[in-house]
């Protein structure tokens, strides 16, 4: 440098243009006078990080970090610039740094949380999700299964914490009865989310699991944003947008549907209609149930969905359905034997939801208003037993979340909802019908304690006007990750019930039901092989109590479950089930087979209903065991499924028992067990795909008992061995069809 | 004496990185895509991922130009098809994600860069083809469609969707029957097809060769 000022003075140039001059030429001779980069790149451990990306913002100098972790390179650029490092997973690193004397850098990269290595709240709850990728199910795995016939509930039925109980609609969860669990399609609670209830026969829900992109099934403990279910919430979260496009045709043994897709890229649009009569199948497969309508039905629904900004979604979803039935059916109160049942159900349900977010998804809105309607005109013996129910409601929550931190977004999310339901029953043409107006609170919070601890804390209060009472629930649940695949959690929670409504006709003094839940869960997820185990211990308290005489003195125990209470009723009932379970599922060990076992293990006593006694309830099992396989052979295209359930004997009434003497609900029904197969298999007729499915239930033809209850008569299902086959047209080249989901 | 000082400033204006941009940028590019050239399915993914890198570095210096994003998001999707478990696909694909979507800030309307996100359905597909089908057929599809219709003479729309049905099950509307046309298709446009520039995509031709083998 200095020659050149030397160089420049001696050419004899000015002073002015020689400071100028030299400006410039400093600056251009300076810069092939390249300063080197050099340092190493490992994590918060000091391990080599190879292949991390290290350079100066804005220029094309850099170089990629060798198998050590090491990096070197020159750079043009004077003064100071600044360096940045990335690497896959890790926090971006940057540092401004001077070039003119560049020691060694040694950079320690922070990994980032991710689904892997951050902890996440599972007590309670079970997860099929497309979205998450550490979940236990696929929403596919709801309709692959054989056994489920593509129910939700049913499917939901084979996992651990569940009871089958064959001759009952709904769910039941550790101990709980159906009416304790709730399903909840996008945050609304659905009145009737079953085809409506016959006696002795389990419904299907009314909801197709395709419409569904992730179902979430919490077996207790679950989050203070729902509440009035004693024991478990199905959570429904419907689709963003439709997979098909075009139409297609079905048509099985029991109904034919036709179906119509179409997507635009801001909006999609899904009709369906069908039309079912289960003539044929009831030719095919004889039944236990004297039939004088066989069941026969249609419907329709409507699905649209719009995404008006960048972010936001609206979402409209409406279905119509009318069903109609006859059948006598044994009754233990007639004299006959047998009673004569018509129906006909008329039932609406409709729900559109708006979620958006703001502040580059700091703010999240899900809101949702939904109406049902549904009406059973049904006569016992000609007389009106009809009912009908209607349900009016909204729900808004907001959610922020806060900084991504070490470890997930800490999140606080408050919301609220408000119903009017309206109940109605006829009883032999006296009409009972009660308003009810409920309104909730909530705020839960979720805080990462590092990424390896979890804790959620949540309030919920409510309010119902029918009994015109307030309530108070906490939840908490944490979780701890022991190991790189495996975590421990916790869950508790206190959780009210309305009373049910055939109690409120007469009195509604009555006072909420509560359950206390307390779950523990371990579980590993490693390699497509998960192991969860489960134990869980609930308390009941202030359960519904009714007394067929005055209180305190002993009445004639009605096991007829379509009894109105006529007696005195109080808060006095009570109740605990414990127990644990276990699942098993591996789909790693024999390609291409997919298999999972669940065990069950409860043990409940209450003492409620018209009970005389704590006794276990008739509607619990101590064991539960499903073994799930599935298989796709690719050659001919053919996907293979097969269930075998096992459940231990239940309690039924023994009439021919003096209840105080030789004891009530002693007895129990022989063990039932099930083994199912289903097979789907996919072809092209005339470039149309067809999709062929075929299934049996109960293969071994097993005379199963559900129950040996009523008065000196057993219950057993609607049918023994049956079968069903169907089939798929797709009427549109664009139509695609998942060989998972048949 | 004016005469040398004129000349002293035009010999350093050239050096400015100004006015050199467009130089150093295309030398950098076609560095980067030469060394990417000579990569192919068995290279070591750490080669594959010095490419991204090496694209990456241009893109943080040349934040108008979409190419550099467009080729690192190309190395990701290569590197998706690559990763030992599932996991490490995903994370790939998700960078291969935000390269597009920086790369779609910048030019929104762009046959190749629909192509990309279509490769990119693609290798999410294949990660786990039996859960992830239903969410990303459409995905693959809708890009493939809205390349068309931004330009019906990119070859690489044609090779993508023909090596794709190559790969379908007859029964699912694949097999050779449906995807020959297709590749030849894709054949005839890449005999016409004259690419913007030296460093815009020219990748494809090759790839389909052995598949048109087959369809002889």
């Amino acid at each position: 440098m200095k020659a050149i000022y030397t160089c420049v003075k001696w050419l004899g140039w000015g002073e002015n243009t020689s400071t100028l001059l030299i400006a410039l030429l400093l600056i251009s001779f300076l810069a092939p006078a390249q300063a080197v980069l050099t340092g190493r790149v490992t994590d918060q451990r000091g391990h080599a990080l190879p292949g991390a990306n290290v350079f100066l913002r804005g220029t094309y100098d850099g170089a990629n970090t060798d198998s050590t972790g090491l990096f070197r390179f020159t750079s043009s650029r004077r003064d100071t610039a600044t360096l940045l490092v990335s690497y896959l997973g890790y926090k971006p690193f940057s540092q401004k740094i001077t070039l003119v004397q560049t020691p060694s850098l040694t950079i320690r990269l922070t990994e980032m949380a991710n689904e892997l290595n951050t902890v996440v709240i599972t007590a309670g709850s079970f997860e099929a999700s497309d979205e998450k990728r550490m979940t236990m199910l696929k929403p596919m795995d709801i309709v692959t299964t054989a056994g489920a016939n593509a129910d939700i509930t049913a499917a939901m039925n084979l996992l651990p914490g569940t009871q089958r109980v064959g001759e009952q609609t709904g769910l039941f969860v550790r101990g709980g009865s159906g009416e304790e669990a709730k399903v909840i399609i996008d945050g609304m609670i659905v009145q009737n989310p079953y085809f409506s209830t016959m006696p002795d026969i389990q419904s299907r829900g009314r909801f197709q699991p395709f419409m569904f992109k992730g179902t979430s099934f919490s077996t207790g403990g679950y989050s203070a944003q729902y509440g009035q279910a004693l024991s478990s919430v199905l959570l429904l979260n419907t689709t963003d947008k439709s997979s098909n496009n075009g139409m297609s045709v079905s048509l099985n043994l029991a109904n034919t549907a036709l179906s119509y897709d179409q997507a635009s890229e801001k909006s999609s649009v899904s009709a369906t209609a069908y039309y079912g009569n289960l003539k044929p199948l009831f030719a095919l497969v004889p039944q236990n149930i004297d039939w004088t309508h066989v069941p026969e039905f249609t419907g329709s629904s409507l699905t649209y969905r719009l995404r008006p900004t960048k972010t936001g979604m609206l979402k409209f979803y409406g279905m119509y359905s009318d069903s109609k039935l006859g059948m006598n059916f044994l009754d233990p109160s007639a004299d006959a034997g047998t009673t004569a049942l018509q129906q006909r159900n008329r039932n609406f349900f409709t729900t559109s939801t708006y979620t958006d977010s703001w502040a580059e998804g700091k703010w999240l809105l899900n809101s949702g208003l939904s109406y049902s309607y549904d009406t059973d005109a049904t006569t016992y013996s000609g007389a009106d037993f009809g009912r009908g129910s209607e349900r009016l409601q909204g729900r808004a929550v907001l959610t922020r979340l806060f900084g991504h931190g070490n470890a997930g977004p800490n999140s606080l999310l408050f919301g609220t909802e408000a119903s009017r339901v309206t109940i109605r029953n006829t009883i032999t043409g006296n009409t009972f019908s009660l308003h009810d107006k409920y309104g909730a609170v909530f705020v839960e919070s979720q805080t990462y304690l590092g990424r390896n601890l979890a804790v959620q804390v949540g309030l919920r209060g409510e309010y119902s006007s029918v009994i015109g009472r307030f309530n108070l629930a906490p939840r908490l649940s944490l979780a701890y990750k022991t190991g790189p695949y495996s975590q421990v959690s916790m869950a508790y929670g206190q959780f009210y019930q309305t009373p049910d409504y055939r109690y409120l006709y007469r009195n509604t003094t009555l006072n909420y039901e509560r359950a206390d839940h307390l779950i523990l869960n371990y579980q590993v997820i490693k390699n497509k092989r998960t192991f969860r185990v489960e134990t869980f211990y609930k308390n009941y308290a202030q359960l519904v109590r009714e007394f067929m005489n005055q209180p305190g003195s002993a009445a004639r125990f009605d096991a007829n479950p379509y009894r109105f209470p006529i007696g005195q009723t109080n808060n006095t009932g009570y109740g605990y089930a414990k127990g644990f379970d276990v699942f098993w599922r591996d789909q790693k060990t024999v390609k291409g087979l997919d298999y999972w076992i669940t065990y069950s293990y409860v043990d409940s006593k209450r003492l409620f209903q018209q009970y005389p006694v704590e006794a276990m309830p008739t509607f619990i099992s101590n064991h539960n065991i499903s073994l799930i396989s599935k298989r796709y052979f690719e050659k001919i295209s053919t996907n293979l499924a097969l269930t075998y359930t096992i459940s231990s004997g239940r309690p039924y009434y023994n009439p021919n028992r003096d209840e105080t003497t030789t004891g009530f609900l002693v007895d129990r029904t022989p063990m039932v067990n099930n083994l199912s197969f289903s097979a789907s298999h996919i072809t092209s007729i005339k470039k149309n795909r067809v999709v062929l499915y075929a299934s049996v239930d109960n293969l071994l033809n097993t005379h199963n008992v559900f129950t040996d209850g009523k008065t000196r008569y057993a219950v057993g299902p609607q049918s023994y061995r049956s079968v069903f086959v169907g089939g798929m047209v797709m009427l549109s080249k664009k139509a695609k069809v998942n060989v998972n989901e048949l | 004496m004016k005469t040398i000082i004129i000349l002293i400033i035009t010999a350093l204006a050239a050096n400015n990185p100004v006015w050199a941009q467009s130089d150093q940028y295309k030398e950098a590019m076609s560095a980067a895509i030469n060394t990417m050239k000579s990569h192919s399915e068995k290279s070591p993914p750490a080669d594959m991922l010095a490419s991204a890198n090496q694209f990456e570095r241009i893109a943080s210096a040349e934040p108008t130009a979409w190419l550099p994003r467009y080729y690192a998001g190309l190395n990701y999707v290569y590197l998706g098809f690559m990763g030992k478990d599932e996991a490490e696909k995903d994370t790939y694909l998700d960078q291969a994600d935000v390269n597009l979507k920086a790369a779609e800030a910048i030019t929104p309307e762009n046959d190749e860069l629909a192509v990309l996100k279509a490769y990119i359905a693609q290798a999410r597909m294949v990660v786990d083809p039996m859960s992830r089908w239903q969410q990303y057929g459409p995905l693959f599809q809708a890009g493939l469609e809205k390349a068309k219709v931004l330009n019906p003479n990119n070859p690489r729309i044609y090779a993508l969707e023909g090596s794709s049905l190559m790969y379908t099950p007859e029964q699912f509307g694949g097999g050779t029957g449906t995807a020959c046309p297709v590749l030849k298709q894709a054949a005839e446009k890449f005999a016409t097809f004259k690419p913007a520039s030296d460093l815009s995509p020219m990748w494809g031709e090759k790839q389909i060769e052995p598949m048109l083998a087959k369809c002889k």
